[in-house]
């Protein structure tokens, strides 16, 4: 009896030693995702993004043999529930890479686990501050000067504006650009006389414009996501006052209204995926293009630009593995510090053991929407 | 107000319905031990929630008065605790003290006029505290960082010793949870809890007591800071990273709701509280999408039929012998 039972339990552990192998066919992505709270149209968008790009490599077989499977949690836009997502993934599901949404403080918050657990991590959002913690960390995103850059060539290089102001949110990739304009502005002959900020959820910035205006800003660079934005435009046309309205990058489905409100005075940051109709023929607009197609295929007209970096999160995900023949995360670290010249949806992306946000070269446009069309502004 | 369990009745039913809630609080617990993983995580904060619960009852639940912004004193320590750790070095329990000296003497500021107040008035005040810190969490970037939020923050550590593994952190602040409601009992049960129950009864008869009410409020007011100064503290180490949103008005409504889950002025609602609101969303995480809409449905069933909250049960049942 003693012995039967012994070689049925021997049975029962090798098939549970061998389950894991069958296991590892699949490669885990894990998202933390804000897909409630204020981050949700952004985070949606990236993480739609991950699966098209997940679903194409799997139709051509997945990545080196392996099909990708990946797994979106709801971090609420809030750290603390990014922190439980973080462990549930890691401990439950046992992914083997994040890609990341754009909560930065959710995916700040993470980082410690996700660097015990030797994860590394492709984010939507800016890097985390601690040296041991960026090590594990790569981002898609380009540097916050180049939002900046875009529009204050434009006011030195197509305007007679010399004084302008900035309208910012609380939110760290806002104030990252509110610090650079401060410091750059007088690169461009340009005096900034007004530096204001707004809440989120404020429903009238009036206080805010006027204040600028009284100090002389022609133009306001507005830095922040959501509806503030259509508010902004509003409170402009309100008050009269003949000014430029240039904001950072945004989803176009904001954008619309906006051009309505301010007509001719209003330009944005346009991600190159956001024109693809204008841009020229380009190794860019063939990638842009691969992703086009499954994105329209079943997002029809929606804004294409976060599931354009979710697609290249994955896509540089796939070369590092490819590049270090290993799924094993610390390799894939390694890798992702080794692709250089990578084409992307959004720019070319070299990364370096000190360089992990990757787009070196500024890819945006200006745009402003004219008949209801995106245009680049020349 | 004061609902204590029944533990010593005979009926084993009401026995059974005052256990049930323990029984699951316990399970789960015992089970985040065993099984590791991040249900660890989620009684972890569990645990911190039932730190600042237990305090907020004895301001609310024994003394009767209502309390907004305990958020701050959270913020305010786990400030403290983050800044002198990650940028100064300090050891946690310095920096904890630290902390808890800042809270309790922005309480001491606070409460001495506020806590002449009354009902809305009270908890529109000390709402203003809560908004009060956020804002000053988000706007001083020099020392806060702002929304980037502070990392490299020291993990929980005693005397030198350093918790790592999760599962130990989990052991410090169940025996620290632990420790903070038999302190909360014993203050219940003492002249003080005495004089804080009257007090929650009628101030009037307080006072024609001889109870100076302004002096006891100003007491349950600091005691209770405290406890949110430990919760804030504890939340920062455990989770080496702290931002404004942690401590934000989102802190205040889940703790109201683990105080009303779990039965205010109760001694074990608080603990029972929190531990079921911090499992509710889990065991709803697989409906996606609809999470909130169960957690939320969840959360009126309890209400529904707990109106004095889990610790209360056996209220439900009819007693036997009675007229």
């Amino acid at each position: 009896m003693t012995r039967k039972l012994l070689t049925a339990l021997a049975a029962l552990a090798v098939a549970l030693s061998a389950a894991p192998s069958g296991a590892q066919q699949v490669y885990k992505i894990g998202i933390s995702a804000g897909l409630t709270g204020y981050a949700a149209t952004v985070d949606r968008g990236w993480r739609d993004g991950v699966e098209i790009a997940a679903a194409a490599l799997n139709a051509k077989g997945g990545i080196m043999g392996r099909k990708i499977e990946v797994i979106t949690e709801d971090n609420r836009s809030e750290p603390q529930e990014a922190v439980t997502v973080y462990r549930k993934m890691i401990s439950s599901d046992k992914v083997e890479i994040f890609l990341s949404g754009c909560v930065s403080a959710g995916n700040f918050a993470g980082a410690p686990l996700t660097v015990r657990a030797q994860i590394p991590m492709v984010l939507c959002s800016i890097l985390p501050q601690n040296p041991d913690h960026v090590k594990w960390a790569f981002s898609t995103l380009p540097p916050a000067g180049f939002e900046v850059a875009t529009r204050l060539e434009y006011l030195k290089g197509k305007t007679q504006i010399k004084k302008i102001g900035v309208l910012h949110d609380p939110s760290p990739y806002a104030v990252l650009q509110k610090n650079i304009a401060e410091k750059t502005a007088s690169n461009y002959g340009l005096e900034l006389v007004g530096i204001e900020q707004y809440k989120q959820d404020d429903a009238d910035l009036s206080v805010q414009i006027s204040k600028m205006h009284a100090a002389g800003a022609s133009a306001i660079l507005k830095i922040g996501l959501g509806g503030t934005t259509l508010t902004a435009a509003k409170n402009i046309k309100q008050l009269g006052l003949d000014m430029l309205m240039l904001t950072s990058i945004e989803d176009l489905a904001v954008f619309r209204p906006v051009a309505e409100v301010l007509g001719d005075k209003f330009f944005f940051v346009a991600s190159p995926s956001q024109v693809y109709d204008a841009l020229p023929d380009s190794p860019m607009k063939a990638e842009i293009t691969k992703f086009l197609g499954p994105w329209k295929a079943k997002y029809q007209d929606r804004d294409p630009n976060w599931g354009a970096r979710g697609w290249d999160a994955v896509q540089i995900t796939a070369k590092a593995i490819e590049q270090g023949k290993s799924f094993e995360g610390a390799r894939v670290r390694d890798q992702l510090e080794k692709i250089t010249g990578f084409q992307g949806t959004t720019g070319v992306y070299n990364m370096s053991p000190t360089v992990h946000q990757g787009i070196t070269v500024n890819p945006f446009l200006l745009a402003s929407i004219v008949g209801g069309r995106v245009i680049v502004v020349k | 107000m004061t609902n204590l369990p029944a533990i010593t009745s005979r009926d084993p039913l009401r026995r059974g319905f005052v256990a049930l809630p323990w029984a699951v609080a316990c399970g789960m617990l015992t089970y985040a031990f065993i099984a590791g993983g991040y249900f660890v995580t989620v009684m972890s904060f569990a645990m911190i929630y039932a730190v600042f619960v237990i305090g907020l009852n004895i301001f609310m639940g024994t003394a009767g008065q209502v309390s907004f912004g305990h958020n701050a004193f959270a913020a305010l320590s786990g400030y403290t605790s983050a800044v002198l750790t990650a940028t100064y070095y300090w050891e946690p329990i310095a920096a904890f003290a630290a902390g808890l000296a800042l809270a309790l003497l922005v309480a001491l500021v606070v409460g001495w006029p506020t806590l002449r107040l009354k009902g809305h008035y009270l908890a529109m005040a000390t709402l203003a505290i809560g908004l009060i810190v956020y804002e000053i969490a988000t706007q001083w970037q020099s020392v806060t960082q702002g929304y980037m939020g502070i990392s490299g923050i020291s993990p929980l550590a005693f005397w030198g010793y350093e918790i790592v593994s999760e599962r130990g952190k989990l052991f410090a602040l169940v025996l620290i949870v632990l420790l903070a409601s038999l302190a909360a009992a014993r203050l219940r049960a003492s002249r003080f809890g005495r004089a804080l129950a009257a007090i929650a009864g009628s101030e009037d008869a307080a006072r024609a007591l001889g109870i100076d009410v302004a002096h006891y409020k100003l007491a349950a007011f600091l005691v209770s800071a405290a406890y949110a100064a430990l919760a804030g503290s504890l939340f920062v180490h455990v989770v080496e990273f702290v931002s404004p949103e942690v401590f934000g008005l989102h802190m205040v409504v889940l703790a109201f709701t683990m105080l009303y889950v779990g039965g205010i002025g109760t001694l074990g609602g608080p603990i029972l509280g929190a531990v079921i609101v911090s499992l509710l969303p889990e065991m709803f995480r697989g409906f996606k999408d609809y999470q909130d809409l169960f957690y939320g449905a969840g959360l009126i069933i309890l209400l529904i039929y707990a109106p004095k909250g889990l610790a209360a049960l056996s209220d439900l049942l009819p007693r036997k012998g009675r007229a």
